[in-house]
């Protein structure tokens, strides 16, 4: 299976460090950002399977808007917010926005593993649809060229022996003149 | 309509946390209840029963969509076989389940603009010409009629389509008497079309994101068509198999991907039908895969850069 590449974004530095460095443990690809304009920043140069953000963070940008940029960026981009205990409203208000999924503090890193697990099996779906649709897209091509020229072909056959069968069928002209003109057809 | 799995893995639905993948019958996973196996003669039963309520030919070869289609609904009626389910759906007399069987057979895999061909073909010579010939037919002032049929529309993303070619290429829409009709034989795709909301999944291909964000009105991860495109659109339940009276004539007609599930003589008598339904100068487009030959002789067809149409002879 693809390696997930999450961005955490949070404003302080033990919680960034932390999940980078258990998150890096169990071989997803992480990068950390500290403020919402620095993420903003990231997601608009990088492609980010997962963001994985805080939802209240100081300097202009909260998780709202680092959500809005990633569904901006790519509608592939599955957005994890991380609220307040008791903040369930923000929450409600970041899923109605598109937000995969939320987790309230303080993060309990085995939930947090099952949410990106499930991500990755979601991921792992998609990109065999995917795969399945351009491999019939291929097909589906290569095979409506060869029948509509051969439908074309068949028609104008059709035709051609229709003339045939008239002229052959002419009546007040001798038999050879009337093979003649159908063998020139 | 057309035949693919993906369709079913639209990650919008949930997956019956008790239906089995297991196919095979052999290492029953302790504490997950096995799928409900059809037999020989049960295929025989349930392939007539869908093919007299819709028309569709299920092969002996495809029994299996029968197991994978039909499982779930098998299981929420508590049927503990596939005789139970199809007496279930014969003595129902609401017709609910038969409308949920058609439902579930039914293959809704479709796209925006799914290829590109027609479109492209409708945009720069069919439209162009329909509107010409009307508009010289059209007394002064009248609004010209242009009347089209999507006749498997599924959940909408062709006529749709065909909404936003109009839209874009003949701009003043007022100045025509535009009929868009999709019809379906299954309700919830018509249900669906209708509201015209589509997941992230279903406009993910086809739709480059300024069409996107011009035609559609993005709702937390769903997307609705915006009402001057959708207000374009009809929809009906309509049974291709059924007679066409009372339907009209059209202009344009989209046929694609639909008569494939069905027997070659079916097949003979829808585009009969078809044929009665165009204009004598009306345009009708099947699927890329799909021919004609031996099917209808009535109509011939013609080419246009990449793609194919069908004309009255």
């Amino acid at each position: 299976m693809q390696v997930l590449k999450i961005l955490v974004v949070d404003d302080d530095p033990v919680t960034r460090s932390l999940l980078k460095k258990r998150l890096s443990k169990l071989d997803y690809e992480v990068e950390t950002a500290e403020s919402g304009v620095d993420a903003i920043r990231m997601i608009s140069n990088t492609y980010y399977d997962v963001v994985l953000t805080d939802l209240m963070m100081p300097g202009g940008i909260d998780g709202i808007g680092v959500l809005e940029t990633a569904k901006e960026s790519s509608l592939k981009t599955e957005v994890i917010l991380i609220t307040a205990h008791g903040s369930i409203d923000n929450a409600i208000v970041a899923m109605k926005k598109g937000a995969t999924d939320y987790l309230q503090k303080p993060i309990n890193l085995d939930e947090l593993v099952l949410r990106l697990a499930k991500i990755q099996n979601l991921k792992h779906l998609m990109k065999n649809a995917s795969d399945l649709r351009v491999a019939m897209d291929v097909t589906e091509q290569a095979s409506g060229e060869t029948i509509q020229t051969l439908e074309l072909a068949v028609a104008d056959l059709e035709e051609r022996l229709a003339s045939i069968r008239s002229i052959l069928t002419q009546s007040g002209v001798p038999p050879e003149d009337r093979i003649g003109k159908a063998l020139a057809r | 309509m057309s035949l693919t799995t993906t369709g079913n893995l639209s990650l919008n639905r949930k997956a019956g946390a008790a239906t089995s993948p297991s196919k095979t019958g052999v290492n029953p996973i302790p504490g997950i209840k096995q799928a409900i196996k059809i037999a020989p003669e049960e295929i025989k039963l349930l392939s007539q029963y869908i093919y007299g309520v819709s028309g569709i030919n299920i092969e002996p070869s495809k029994a299996y969509l029968l197991e994978t289609r039909l499982g779930k609904l098998l299981e929420r009626e508590r049927c503990n076989s596939y005789t139970e389910f199809y007496h279930k759906a014969k003595s129902d007399g609401s017709k609910l389940l038969e409308k949920q069987i058609i439902d579930a057979i039914t293959t809704n895999e479709t796209l925006f603009f799914r290829d590109a061909n027609p479109f492209e073909l409708l945009k720069h010579k069919i439209i162009p010409e329909v509107v010409d010939s009307r508009t010289s037919s059209t007394p002064k002032g009248m609004p010209v009629p242009v009347r089209i049929w999507s006749a498997a529309c599924s959940t909408g993303q062709e006529i749709f389509s065909i909404a936003i070619v109009l839209k874009e290429l003949l701009v003043s829409l007022d100045k025509y008497n535009i009929k868009l009709m999709g019809s379906d034989i299954s309700d919830a795709a018509i249900k669906q079309a209708s509201y015209g909301t589509y997941n992230k999944f279903e406009i993910e291909r086809g739709l480059p994101r300024e069409r996107l964000q011009r035609y559609f009105t993005s709702i937390g991860d769903n997307w609705k068509i915006k009402d001057d495109i959708r207000s374009m659109a009809t929809f009906r339940k309509f049974n291709l198999m059924g007679p066409f009276s009372g339907l009209g004539k059209f202009d344009i007609i989209f046929c694609r991907n639909v008569a494939i599930y069905f027997k070659l003589e079916d097949r003979v008598k829808v585009f009969e039908k078809i044929a009665d339904s165009l204009e004598n100068d009306g345009y009708l487009i099947i699927g890329s895969t799909e021919s004609l030959t031996g099917v209808c002789p009535r109509f011939i067809p013609k080419r246009h850069l990449k793609s194919i149409f069908y004309q009255l002879r």
